[in-house]
């Protein structure tokens, strides 16, 4: 990963307002050259909207976002890009290698270069060999490889992809993740939109979660998935069931013997004093202590906390 | 947050293609797009089979070398200087005698009664005492077979013969030989069938070459052929908005470093391109087939190729706008065909309109027909003053005709200019001759408006599609 901190994306304050439907609410956020970045939501949540924004491809309400220092839409912008849109359609009348071409020579590239890249990439992606197939023959897994190929065609300095794996097989999608890390080496700004919570976390370097056009959180994924504040304890005997301990909850775990120790209270209090204060309890019980564990959460845990309709703004 | 440019950035960023990569990028998506039309493939084989069927026809001249040596011979006792083949008719020919009578007192053809045939000729002229004078053999020369349609004949050899006695009575004789001129051919009645003779198209007499040639070029090109071919195109052409515009395919083309305005100009570019070659073949075809059927060479069919490629071009952008607007193929073929109807309903019933005025221009005067129509025995008439009711161009729905014509694009202008050039190569007259002979039509307005409302629709288009959210 390249790590010179230098930023690629840049939006401050980026509002947008479909009549008096508000999709964007002063989103804000960096993304770093070389960083594969995940923007993750409901439907509806606004990433479509931010991504289309960034593009050029609609105009914002209000705010500002560059792309490498030059405003979203302009030319010199879109040189920049690549994409790969979520449910894209590739002209059926095209095969593989005619399509890259027309594309190829949209971004200027000139025949020998268009020609190069499209051997490349075909055979990069695992389309070698059907070079003569029509693109309406393609499977699913086919398309998406061919779109991901048009993204990278001219060989851009930010990638924008909505649900890159979507319709390939696991093998398929090892190789699209190895395809985007090598990427990411050569200094390839990645924006990735994916329902695919586990493949985000593999693949993202920093995550935003976007709730009613706003981000409600970002960070790092191990910054994210340690904030899971539960613990797994495990006693000498089964402690009371009625065992209480102001603002938390203890509950069966699924692991034999041991228990769910999880916060049950408001989101910002402190963990700590609420832990020590049980195991005094506990102590003070006559339970002696076996065994004890921060559990470690998942990004899937965050986002489905998030989602909830009330869930505080991390 | 960096929200200023990377000045180590600016280097090595790649370059924004230029128009021409632009345009020859979207070319070649529009011709996989074109080509891939099933209807397109039906129609260009329904256009062979009609060429093919049109290949098995056979043209063979009837005898008519007398016929036409005696035409000769009645108009050459008049004064045709500055006669007007689109207002003047044989009638006009009468009164411009000149106080003699010539007739063809024997004929000998030098091979087959053909359109190709050298024939020795003996004419008589007769003067009318104290009226007429004698004529020398230079202007008989001159003027013998020189009818308003054109040259009927050349007089390559005279030679004086009249008698002494002959002369003091106003009388004069010529031994001649004459060969054809240059549009005997087209004037001269053919049998026209198809399928090597199976099916006869012409009276058994015949009918003049060019008017069988002018109908053949109508049929297989400037008419029902351009329609076929221009409606089928308006359909293929129609989805080719619509289907960039398509959600998930849009997105794949705006986010390239192209302005938007390139995207639409350069479609419809490229789907007139390919119109004009399909047009251009039709119209290579139809001349191909007249060259192999009749031998007639003229070129004018050619200038069916800017006509109709300017209407398309109406047509395209029309279709171009509704389909940038609903983003729908339906919608834009029907829009583009409702406006071709509508286009064509105003320029006929603003054609009738000129007619009838022409016609009440004219009351009194002899009805224009042919010299053929009159050879072939059709006197001509008069025109009688036109009622109330039928002066269309005073009624109600001739007004509204006139005055639609005058803001919508002159289609039929355009139409007609092309049949006033094949009509003149073809040696037609009558009526139709003298409605498409008058200055209301013009190839200046006929292409101005029909630019104009191109460039508009295909502004509009532009406008629409550069402002709108995908």
């Amino acid at each position: 990963m390249v790590t010179d901190c230098e930023t690629v994306v840049a939006v401050a304050g980026l509002e947008k307002d479909y009549g008096t439907v508000q999709a964007l609410g002063g989103v804000s956020l960096d993304v770093a050259r070389g960083e594969i970045f995940g923007l993750l939501g409901q439907n509806g949540a606004g990433k479509t909207t931010l991504v289309k924004i960034l593009l050029g491809m609609v105009l914002p309400t209000g705010g500002a976002a560059n792309l490498l220092g030059r405003p979203v839409g302009s030319v010199a912008a879109r040189r920049l890009v690549g994409y790969l849109p979520e449910d894209h359609r590739l002209p059926e009348y095209h095969t593989g290698p005619s399509l890259l071409d027309v594309y190829g020579g949209l971004q200027g590239l000139s025949r020998a270069e268009r020609r190069g890249r499209t051997a490349e990439l075909l055979a990069t992606l695992g389309l070698a060999g059907r070079e003569g197939l029509r693109i309406r023959g393609y499977s699913k897994g086919m398309k998406q490889r061919l779109g991901l190929a048009q993204a990278l065609l001219h060989r851009p300095r930010v990638l924008f992809l909505d649900e890159p794996t979507d319709g390939v097989d696991p093998v398929g999608r090892r190789q699209i993740r190895e395809l985007l890390l090598e990427e990411r080496a050569r200094g390839v700004t990645i924006f990735i939109n994916s329902h695919l919570l586990g493949e985000v976390e593999q693949l993202c370097d920093r995550v935003a979660i976007m709730r009613k056009g706003q981000v409600v959180l970002s960070g790092t994924v191990p910054e994210l998935v340690g904030l899971k504040r539960s613990w797994l304890v495990g006693f000498d005997r089964a402690p009371d069931p009625d065992t209480r301990c102001a603002g938390l909850r203890l509950e069966r775990a699924e692991r034999a013997g041991l228990f769910r120790l999880s916060i049950d209270g408001p989101a910002d209090a402190d963990p700590d004093p609420l832990l020590d204060r049980f195991l005094a309890e506990a102590s003070a019980a006559g339970l002696a202590l076996r065994h004890l564990e921060r559990e470690r959460g998942s990004l899937e845990d965050i986002y489905l906390e998030l989602a909830r309709e009330g869930a505080p703004t991390r | 947050m960096n929200l200023a440019p990377s000045p180590a950035d600016a280097d090595a960023l790649p370059q924004a293609p230029g128009l021409l990569r632009t345009a020859a990028a979207i070319l070649r998506d529009s011709w996989l797009e074109f080509r891939d039309a099933r209807i397109l493939w039906l129609l260009l084989a329904a256009i062979l089979i009609l060429f093919v069927t049109a290949l098995s026809g056979r043209v063979e001249p009837q005898p008519a070398g007398r016929t036409y040596l005696d035409l000769a011979a009645k108009t050459l006792g008049a004064d045709l200087t500055g006669f007007d083949l689109g207002k003047d008719s044989v009638a006009d020919i009468v009164k411009r005698l000149d106080g003699s009578l010539a007739w063809i007192a024997s004929a000998e053809a030098g091979g087959g009664d053909l359109p190709e045939t050298s024939w020795r000729v003996t004419l008589a002229r007769s003067v009318v005492p104290l009226v007429g004078k004698p004529e020398d053999a230079a202007a008989v020369q001159e003027r013998f077979g020189q009818i308003p349609d054109g040259r009927l004949w050349t007089v390559t050899a005279i030679r004086e013969t009249t008698t002494v006695v002959s002369r003091a009575l106003g009388g004069q004789t010529w031994e001649m030989t004459v060969a054809p001129g240059p549009d005997l051919r087209l004037l001269w009645p053919h049998r026209f069938t198809l399928f090597f003779g199976g099916l006869e198209l012409t009276p058994p007499s015949g009918a003049p070459l060019g008017l069988e040639v002018f109908i053949l070029q109508k049929l297989l090109c400037t008419g029902l052929g351009s329609t076929i071919l221009l409606l089928v195109c308006v359909v293929v052409t129609a989805a080719f908005v619509p289907t960039m515009l398509r959600k998930g395919t849009l997105e794949l083309l705006l986010v390239r470093p192209v302005p938007r305005w390139q995207l639409i100009v350069f479609k419809y570019v490229a789907a007139l391109v390919f119109v004009a070659g399909l047009l251009g073949t039709l119209i290579l075809a139809t001349w191909l087939v007249t060259v192999l059927l009749s031998d007639v060479r003229s070129p004018g069919v050619v200038l069916a190729l800017p006509s109709l490629l300017l209407f398309f071009a109406l047509l395209l952008a029309v279709s171009v706008c509704t389909g940038v607007i609903t983003r729908s193929a339906p919608a834009a073929m029907l829009v583009a065909v409702t406006y071709w109807a509508v286009l064509f309903i105003v320029g006929v019933m603003h054609q009738q309109s000129v007619a009838s005025r022409l016609r009440a221009e004219n009351v009194g005067k002899p009805r224009p027909t042919s010299v053929i129509d009159a050879l072939r025995g059709r006197k001509p008439s008069v025109d009688g003053p036109q009622g109330a009711g039928s002066a269309f161009h005073k009624s109600t729905a001739g007004r509204v005709a006139d005055g639609l014509y005058a803001v919508l694009p002159h289609i039929e202008d355009l139409d007609t200019m092309v049949d006033r050039q094949l009509m003149r190569d073809f040696a037609i007259g009558g009526r139709i001759r003298m409605l498409v002979e008058s200055p209301d039509f013009s190839w200046r307005s006929g292409v101005g408006l029909t630019l104009i409302h191109a460039g508009l629709a295909l502004a509009l288009a532009c406008r629409v599609f550069s402002r709108r959210d995908p």
